[in-house]
């Protein structure tokens, strides 16, 4: 075999590969490192609205993270709470009040394409009285959320401790309530979690002296 | 040759550049995302429910009918572990090796999914329909209804399967409600309940009819005892209720405890149980003899209690008589603090025996008969009956609830045939064994766990049974199908609910607050706690029937080669329930340590007589007469303690579905047959069991043994990871290391610092000090005198910690993945042999020897004194294994784990499953200790002795282990290690191990039997 055709085959291979890898990815990482991940959920969730233009603090639905290891996807029954009775945004209830105005009738309420997908997993659809009421046609259905921050098998995150000891949250999620959609942030990598177990041993957290061991069998068991 | 050369256009070089460069670009196109993983919330979140979070449930172990109380460890939804109730005040919190791999069998993708028609699956619509159809028919023509199962020990399903035969005498309503709301359900005019026990302590049952006018099973109270006296009852490995006698044996047997305690246990036994081995002094006696050794015993008490006898000739008794005048004075010293157990299924004997308790006056105080246990009701006559009856046609209708007769009984091939021509056949199995596949209908049973029920093992102890998920398959509790065929369809929680509140409910034990005394209450309370106590009612037990009593009989003296063949069930498998478990298929058995295969015990006189080793096959013949058509043939083990008259077998193996062990192990190269030449694993050796008048005995006179020349090495983990050094490696003038140190307990109260080393310091180390333990230190205390071997702790161990089952050949290449194994010791003792156990785990020493020989730091010592083991950096030199003096580290020689969905739902979600080429050992359950440190974290408060639990320690009944920071002066296993009995084994070798062991106390003089095991 000739030289250059050997060279061809090879540069076109790098080509590939470094198309393959440019597709959906901003920068190179290594296998397994999810930093700058940012998928696109299923429901366009927006933590911009809710954490930051709302104020809603993270442990309203993610409460989990006080008392288990996992901060936890907060419940469909959860969002209810609040969205039973904000079926869509402002702007288009808005919208609907000055057709109606202009149409002379009731304002009828309006369901976002998006919050539908909420109730579809709740069951529920408007009935003839346009109230979202249960459908038994519709089988119940979670929300396939995707996972953002995911460690490996082998090693094990608690958030209890962490929450209990004063860690921000946005200490390793960032500023959660700037993003349109969750991103990651940190690299989860080992060197990441122990960087920050010294410091906080030796510096302390918000003032207060903390132990937060560098043994293995604290992540790993 | 240059030319050759030139063939080749590439040189070596740009070979290598261009793979390199492609190696490049493989890795580069590697570096893509990983998978994307899917993250599910609640749709409607259950009040309290966290995510990620653990419930408990308290419920009742049915893996075998003693009904312990256990809890349930649920991890979002899902039980994966199952501990003892510490609430249950007859388990005390501990719990056997079956209850412990109990769990796995919830997810046994094996368990049927659905009711079967013929062996068809079928809708339980069609199954109900075509049941009651049948039932309208039978009754119509008055045909015979029979019940046949184990004892019920539910309250609520023993009412229902009464009223399903019987018929409802008047319609059970509750307050409020109409009394005759629809027809009454009349049952069959021709019905009965026949209770068997694959484990039959019928025997027993019957000889109270004759001296007490009530056929019951009296409740023991092994705690009050000082003196116990054991006749070939297992009755801490097999024999009724394990947990509960282990739990109570305990209490009577603490030599440091206010008042110091010490019972006397003296244990006669033809083959070699774990009672035997726990004994202060255990005799071999020849199998028939129990008759002429009670008798001698009742004589030499009648006469120290005034009672007439007539003269009758008592024969030679089969012990020493001095040992039996000696025998009967400490008995009768310590009447009303003695008692006598006794395994027989000769009635004549079990009256013996009662005799001498009563002689004792052992009844109302070590033998309660007011509060009776319900764990063995099984009735020998009424199943012989029913067999007379299927044999002769004249059944209609039978019912088969949990057993297996076709397996359990002598006739059960007959029985095959003759179950199919009975017009309606119904069985409840949860699997398609033996019996089940020759009903025509198969309505299954949900899993303990899947159902609600209740038990009440002992008169006044009863236990709500709550589920701890829903049912996994389409399968039905017995309560809720008998409803059904009732024309009353319920759930099995409100049948329950209603026989509480109806019949329990009313005889609750009162006297406490008035306000709070109402049915909810109790009910939650019952719930919450796993048990609740109520009055029950009292049997109407006679005085003691003296004319019952026909001593005398004596069994005449048997020529040496006539060997007895004994069945006696195995601790794991017990009558084969559990045979389809994996995880107790490979627990080592407690005495011999044979995995996977049942095999026949011969003393080494008998072994040598035939010129058999372990290992070779032999022929066992028994049967009627001279024809001894019944034959088994299985390996040979050679089992010291036993008697030379008696080849031993265990039952419980050749369970029809075991042969889907056959491709357990890892497929690769060298592998060997896992199962045996009958395609399963193990014999079956119940067609060996024999009818005797009317009660099913346990062994066969006059079997005929002969060597085939076949061998068949049995996978025995007693040589492996062996901790003596074999003589040619130890050093000159080095005496052997005695691993089990005992005292007995005469030298141990004249001088509380027994012999043995003093452990600990070993002067100037090799090591440097450089521990400093600044917070906790982590240790773990095992007392010997407490552990009874009963390896409940092993399988614990293996549920919590994903130990991965390996199957036979595995085993037998010495790679079982046990992290906690339980080391068999003998000894020649006085008597014969003494053995000793001792469970061996990784010893997180101080100066451990395999951290510095790891080359990857894999494993490194944590601030806390835990050896940690990281997986992820292990690369598999296996150094570590070679350096640990204790043997006690595991090697995945192969991707142990299976990818079986269901079955791995098993799985605990804390613990890391491990991967191929990757070393693994006790973690001191580090998750355990994380969770605990967490949650006090939480709380913000200060971890508290005794909540750090590992799961051996949780499930010993025995509470042999303690586990805590050897810091804290004040804590639990402190004070063990700063104990007299406390020793370290290997301690000369300096490398300060956090666990030690407290020496075994044997109730004995000094200088009577063995000292020291080695």
């Amino acid at each position: 075999m000739s030289r250059p055709i050997v060279t061809v085959v090879l540069v076109v291979g790098l080509a590939f590969a470094l198309l393959a890898l440019g597709f959906g990815a901003g920068s190179v990482h290594l296998p397994a490192n999810r930093q700058d991940y940012e998928p696109v959920q299923p429901l366009a969730f927006s933590h911009r609205l809710h954490a930051g233009e709302l104020n809603i603090a993270c442990l309203h639905c993610h409460g989990a993270a006080e008392k288990s290891r996992h901060a936890g996807i907060p419940a469909a029954s959860t969002c209810m709470n609040c969205h039973k009775l904000v079926t869509a945004p402002m702007a288009a209830v808005r919208a609907e009040d000055e057709l109606a105005q202009k149409e002379k009738r009731q304002p009828r309420r309006i369901v976002s394409p998006e919050l539908q997908k909420l109730y579809d997993s709740l069951g529920l659809s408007l009935n003839e009285k346009r109230e979202l009421a249960p459908d038994p046609r519709k089988p119940l259905r979670p929300i396939p959320w995707i996972k953002v921050y995911s460690l490996p098998d082998f090693a094990y995150f608690d958030h209890r401790a962490h929450v209990r000891v004063g860690v921000a949250c946005e200490k390793c999620h960032g500023a959660v309530e700037t993003m349109e959609r969750v991103r990651q942030i940190g690299d989860l990598s080992m060197g990441w979690c122990v960087n920050c177990h010294r410091t906080a041993d030796r510096e302390g957290i918000n003032g207060a002296q903390v132990h937060a061991s560098t043994d293995c069998d604290i992540c790993h068991h | 040759m240059c030319d050759d050369h030139k063939k080749y256009d590439w040189s070596r070089r740009e070979f290598l550049e261009a793979s390199g460069f492609g190696l490049f670009l493989a890795a580069l196109a590697g570096c893509g995302r990983a998978p994307v993983q899917n993250a599910f919330g609640y749709i409607q979140q259950p009040e309290g429910a966290v995510p990620g979070g653990t419930d408990w449930i308290a419920t009742v172990c049915g893996a075998c009918p003693a009904g312990c109380g256990v809890l349930a460890k649920n991890r979002d939804g899902r039980p994966i572990k199952l501990e003892g109730n510490p609430q249950h005040p007859l388990s005390q919190g501990g719990l056997c090796a079956a209850g412990q791999a109990a769990v796995l069998g919830l997810y046994d993708s094996q368990r049927l999914q659905s009711p079967l028609i013929a062996g068809k699956p079928a809708a339980w619509d069609r199954v109900d329909n075509e049941i009651r159809a049948r039932l309208k028919d039978i009754r119509a023509r008055g045909g015979a209804v029979r019940f046949l199962g184990e004892t019920v020990i539910g309250p609520t399903k023993r009412a229902m399967i009464r009223r399903f035969l019987e018929g409802e005498t008047s319609r059970p309503g509750i307050e409020g409600q109409a009394a005759d709301e629809g027809a009454h359900w009349k049952g069959f005019s021709d019905a009965r309940h026949v209770i068997y026990d694959s484990l039959s302590a019928s025997a027993l049952l019957d000889a109270h009819r004759l001296t007490h006018g009530v056929r019951l099973l009296p409740q023991y109270r092994l705690g009050e005892a000082d003196v116990i006296v054991g006749l070939d009852a297992d009755f801490m490995g097999a024999w009724i209720s394990p947990v509960a006698f282990t739990a109570d044996y305990r209490r009577g047997r603490e030599p440091e405890g206010q008042p110091p305690r010490m019972s006397y246990h003296v244990q006669f036994e033809s083959r070699m149980s774990l009672t035997g081995a726990c004994a202060d002094r255990r005799l071999a006696i020849p199998p028939e003899c129990l008759g002429t050794l009670l008798n001698h015993l009742a004589v030499r008490l009648a006469e120290k209690a005034s009672v007439p006898l007539e003269k009758i000739d008592l024969g030679r008794p089969p012990v020493p008589a001095a040992d039996l005048d000696r025998l009967a004075d400490r008995l009768w010293q310590a009447r009303g603090r003695s008692v006598v157990l006794c395994g027989s299924q000769d009635v004549k004997i079990q009256v013996s025996a009662n005799f001498v308790n009563h002689l004792l006056d052992a009844y109302g105080a070590t033998i309660l008969l007011d509060r009776p246990s319900h764990v063995k009701q099984g009735d020998d006559r009424r199943l012989s009956a029913l067999v007379r009856e299927i044999r002769e046609g004249k059944v209609a209708a039978l019912f088969i609830a949990g057993a297996n007769p076709v397996y359990e009984l002598p006739e059960g091939g007959e029985l095959k045939s003759l179950l199919r021509r009975i017009p309606l056949t119904v069985s409840f199995g949860s699997h398609l064994d033996e019996t089940a596949a020759m009903a025509r209908y198969v309505c299954p049973e949900s899993h303990f766990l899947e159902s609600w029920g209740d038990a009440e093992p002992a008169a006044g102890v009863a236990s709500v049974a709550q589920p701890a998920l829903r049912p996994l398959g389409d399968t039905r509790p017995l309560i809720e199908s008998l409803a059904a065929w009732m024309d009353r369809p319920q759930s099995a929680y409100e049948l329950v609910r209603r026989h509480w509140e109806e019949s329990i409910f009313p005889r609750r034990a009162k006297g406490k607050d008035e306000k709070a005394d109402t049915f909810e209450a109790f009910w939650e309370d019952a719930a919450a706690r796993g048990c609740a106590e109520f009055e029950a009612e009292a049997p109407a037990v006679k005085e003691f029937a003296r004319e019952a009593v026909q001593l005398g009989e004596t069994a005449p003296e048997q020529p040496i080669d006539n060997l007895t063949l004994l069945l006696y069930p195995t601790v794991a498998l017990q009558d084969g329930r559990h045979a389809l478990n994996p995880w107790l298929q490979e627990l080592p058995d407690p005495v011999s340590k044979v995995t996977w295969d049942n095999y026949a015990s011969l003393s080494r006189a008998t072994a040598a007589g035939l010129g058999v080793e372990d290992g070779d096959v032999i022929r066992i013949a028994c049967g009627e007469g001279e024809e001894k058509n019944v034959v088994l043939e299985l390996p040979a083990l050679i089992q010291p303690g036993q008697h030379d008259r008696v080849v031993a077998v265990a039952l419980g193996y050749g369970r029809r579905g075991t042969e889907r062990f056959a491709k357990l192990a890892p497929d690769w190269i060298e592998a060997r047959p896992l199962v045996g030449p009958n395609g399963l694993v193990g014999t079956n050796a119940a067609p060996c069991l024999a009818w005797e008048g009317e009660t099913l005995r346990y062994r066969r006179n006059g079997v005929t043994l002969t060597k085939t020349g076949e061998k068949r090495p049995l996978a025995c983990t007693q040589q492996h990871h062996e901790i003596a050094v074999p003589p040619r490696l130890a050093t000159p003038g080095a005496g052997r290391r005695p691993m089990i140190e005992e005292v007995a307990l005469s030298a141990y109260r004249a001088h509380p610092q027994p012999g043995g080393e003093p452990t600990g310091e070993h002067g100037a180390g090799l090591w440097p000090d450089d521990h400093p333990y600044a917070g906790k230190r982590w240790g773990m205390v095992i007392d010997l005198a407490r552990c009874t071997g009963c390896s409940a702790c092993v399988v614990a161990c293996q549920a919590e910690n994903n130990v991965p089952v390996v199957g036979r050949d595995e085993v037998r290449r010495s790679r079982e993945m046990h992290w906690l194994r339980i080391d068999r010791y003998y000894s020649e003792a006085a008597d014969g042999v003494d053995t000793a156990h001792q469970p061996m785990l990784c010893h997180h020493c101080e100066n451990a020897p395999c951290e510095n020989v790891c080359p990857v730091l894999a494993t490194v010592h944590s601030e806390e004194g835990l050896n940690q083991q990281v997986y992820n950096r292990c690369v598999g030199t296996r150094y570590c294994a070679n350096n640990c003096p204790y043997k006690v580290r595991r090697f995945n020689w192969f991707r142990y784990a299976r990818d079986d969905r269901r079955e791995n739902l098993a799985l605990n979600p804390d613990v890391t499953v491990r991967s191929r080429g990757v070393m693994e050992k006790c973690s001191f359950c580090a998750q355990r200790i994380q969770e605990a440190r967490l949650e006090a974290k939480r709380l913000d408060r200060e971890l508290r002795d005794g909540e750090i639990q590992p799961a051996c320690q949780q499930s010993c009944p025995a509470q042999a282990i303690a586990f805590g920071d050897l810091n804290d002066p004040k804590s639990r296993v402190a004070r063990l290690a700063a104990s007299s009995r406390y020793y370290q084994v290997l301690s000369e070798l300096n490398i300060r191990p956090a666990v030690g062991y407290l020496r075994r106390v044997r109730n004995r003089d000094a200088g009577e039997g063995g000292m020291q095991h080695g």
